[in-house]
């Protein structure tokens, strides 16, 4: 490789990745938290919403009455929990023509047998807040999942993937002297640097995988549309294409003679040994293709989606219709397609991948972080020994503090929505708009107070911020455990959640005592430094930024 | 590719970015494409699926690497021929699958 090589990738990497940086930031930070989507969700539901689990055969006459009533279409899910059910069957309503993707536009539906066994249903629009998160980090901080913001994402995915590749030709040359090398010292900048190598390559294989699939997540549908076209000759869009129930003549169902829960989840079990039901979901229970997918995980398989994978059985017959998607009994084909999906999701390997993946998004969104306070660094203009104090370039100062407020705003922003779930229930009627709306509060105030104060005096309050908005979580759940009248609540069960908060609160407090040190006492020619903006402020007070 | 060394590399940027991002999407999709004719005794609704899995990393692969080329009209020249050499294969196999 010549050295030429190597300035023209160091270029590429640059662009590349100040582009994308603050946008995979998000997306890294809210996608770390939503591998942790369903400890989340129990520790935000309140306890009135519970349901007490019965053995899951006695939620049959629930199932039989709701089933007869509901569109074809829906699909009726009824939450399992080991042996038992939670006797609450749930689903969607979509407008007809609405993005598939777009869970927001849905209307959500509960039905249960109330007194005397007639059936209930009730339209209740959910929190949603695991799902705003989950949102947030497909779409880089947006608020919708729609087509075109998944555009957006697949754009900066594609330029997260040309950043890591060209990252890795400008290390590669000095890699074996470098690799093991954190120089620890008075160069800072250097020691960021290492830093910032050691973290991309030692975590390379997951940015690599997460960079390719978000890329399909935001594409597969112009791609298949695109490969029907030119290599399928139009079959992939025939409907016998895609795995379906047997088609054929449609006797009248009776959702009534269908088979009892723990029949169909014995008849996954037998299909895939280790899997472990946790829903059943009911489609087209009284059209032509009836079919019940038992979802569940298996710890011995690696399953197709983050909720794990499912046996398609004919829910009359009993007829296992499709192991395609069952974890433990796929194909060699399937699973390896399903692998794509399990490598991004974290869906397999059980609770020790779940943290592996937690601290390897913590760690990427602290990779895209670092990457910025870098490009930043590299264009300071340093103070000659005794010289004056030089004036700094505009694009820095300004790069330097939208870096720390919409790094350190989604941080505050997602804790503090968090927070809230334990306080808003009961007191306001759109729970969902609420959690959206304390977010981009947080968010863009932080935003703007970054840009208004300037980088240096704003890191630090900022981080004191997250702290207090961090710390929030546990405190909501003390509260509700000490004050049980106030409305928020406490849960033994989720104690991980508050435990992993305080953590959370600690770390960014020392990351606040190490700004704040460096505000004070570093080198004045830095944008860290508020002794430099200050006396910039005195000579030009319009601008709080350096000129 | 070798390189004379005593000639520079340009970097091109439009003319190589726009060659890795064309040129790298239609070899992607005749990669799949000839990925598809190995696959033929898979259902479609898997083989599919491998299909449009390999586009992004051969589509990313090739826009990531082009900035190798010594300048932007060597990329344009070698990605037309590549793009050329795959359709060709294709419509090769494809005949052979015919006869």
């Amino acid at each position: 490789m010549r050295a030429e090589h190597v300035r023209i990738y160091k270029s590429v990497h640059t662009w590349t990745g100040i582009l994308s940086g603050m946008a995979l930031f998000i997306a890294f930070y809210a996608g770390a938290l939503t591998v942790f989507k369903e400890p989340l969700r129990r520790w935000s539901t309140p306890p009135a919403a519970l349901v007490q689990p019965v053995p899951m055969d006695e939620a049959q006459p629930l199932i039989a009455q709701a089933l007869a009533t509901t569109p074809p279409a829906a699909r009726v899910t009824l939450p399992l929990a080991g042996d038992q059910a939670i006797p609450r069957l749930e689903w969607q309503v979509r407008a007809p023509g609405a993005d598939d993707h777009d869970e927001s536009a849905a209307r959500h539906y509960t039905a249960t047998l109330g007194e005397g066994g007639s059936l209930q249903v009730r339209e209740q629009p959910p929190s949603r807040l695991v799902e705003f998160i989950d949102v947030l980090h497909r779409v880089v901080g947006l608020p919708v999942d729609s087509d075109p913001n998944r555009w957006v994402m697949g754009v900066v995915s594609a330029l997260y993937f040309v950043a890591l590749v060209s990252g890795v030709v400008v290390l590669l040359p000095s890699l074996v002297k470098d690799f093991f090398a954190l120089r620890v010292g008075r160069n800072r900048k250097r020691m960021w640097l290492d830093a910032h190598n050691v973290v991309g390559i030692v975590s390379l294989p997951f940015h690599v995988v997460m960079a390719l699939s978000a890329v399909v997540f935001a594409y597969h549908d112009q791609i298949y549309a695109l490969q029907d076209k030119m290599i399928h000759q139009g079959q992939w869009s025939q409907p016998s294409a895609r795995p379906q129930g047997k088609p054929g003549a449609a006797p009248a169902h009776d959702p009534a003679d269908m088979l009892r829960p723990s029949q169909l989840v014995q008849i996954a079990r037998q299909a895939a040994p280790g899997f472990e039901p946790s829903a059943l979901q009911y489609t087209q229970a009284t059209g032509p293709r009836p079919m019940v997918r038992v979802w569940g995980k298996n710890p011995l398989g690696v399953s197709p989606r983050a909720m794990g994978g499912f046996a398609a059985i004919d829910p009359y017959s009993g007829k296992l219709l499709s192991a395609d998607y069952l974890s433990g009994a796929q194909t060699t084909p399937n699973l390896f397609i399903s692998s794509f999906f399990a490598l991004h999701m974290a869906s397999f390997g059980g609770t020790a991948v779940l943290w592996l993946y937690f601290l390897l998004g913590l760690a990427g969104a602290w990779l895209f972080y670092s990457g910025n306070l870098l490009w930043v660094e590299t264009r300071r203009k340093a103070q000659r020994k005794g010289g004056a104090m030089p004036v700094q370039r505009r694009d820095t100062a300004l790069m330097a503090a939208a870096t720390v407020g919409v790094c350190i705003g989604c941080v505050a922003g997602i804790s503090l929505t968090l927070a809230a779930a334990k306080w808003l229930p009961g007191r306001v009627q759109d729970m969902a708009a609420w959690h959206v709306g304390i977010y981009y509060a947080v968010f863009f105030a932080c935003v703007a107070w970054a840009f208004a104060r300037g980088a240096a005096r704003a890191a630090a309050p900022l981080l004191w911020l997250a702290v207090a908005c961090t710390l929030a979580i546990p405190a909501s759940s003390l509260l509700g455990w000490l004050a049980p009248g106030a409305g928020a609540w406490a849960d033994g069960g989720t104690l991980a959640v508050d435990l992993t908060a305080i953590a959370g609160a600690l770390t960014l407090a020392w990351m606040a005592r190490a700004t704040a040190r460096r505000v004070r006492s570093g080198p004045q020619d830095s944008v860290w430094s508020a002794r430099a903006e200050a006396r910039e402020s005195d000579e030009n007070p319009a601008p709080a930024l350096t000129q | 590719m070798p390189a004379a060394p005593a000639e520079p590399i340009r970097p091109d940027w439009v003319s190589k970015t726009l060659a890795g991002l064309l040129l790298g999407l239609s070899l992607a999709f005749t990669a799949s494409a000839l990925l598809m004719t190995q696959l033929r005794g898979m259902p479609l609704a898997v083989s599919g699926q491998l299909a449009m899995w390999l586009v992004p990393p051969v589509w990313l692969g090739v826009l990531s690497s082009v900035y190798f080329f010594r300048n932007g009209l060597r990329a344009w020249a070698w990605l037309l021929g590549a793009n050329a050499a795959a359709l060709g294969l294709w419509w090769w196999l494809r005949q052979g699958g015919a006869a």
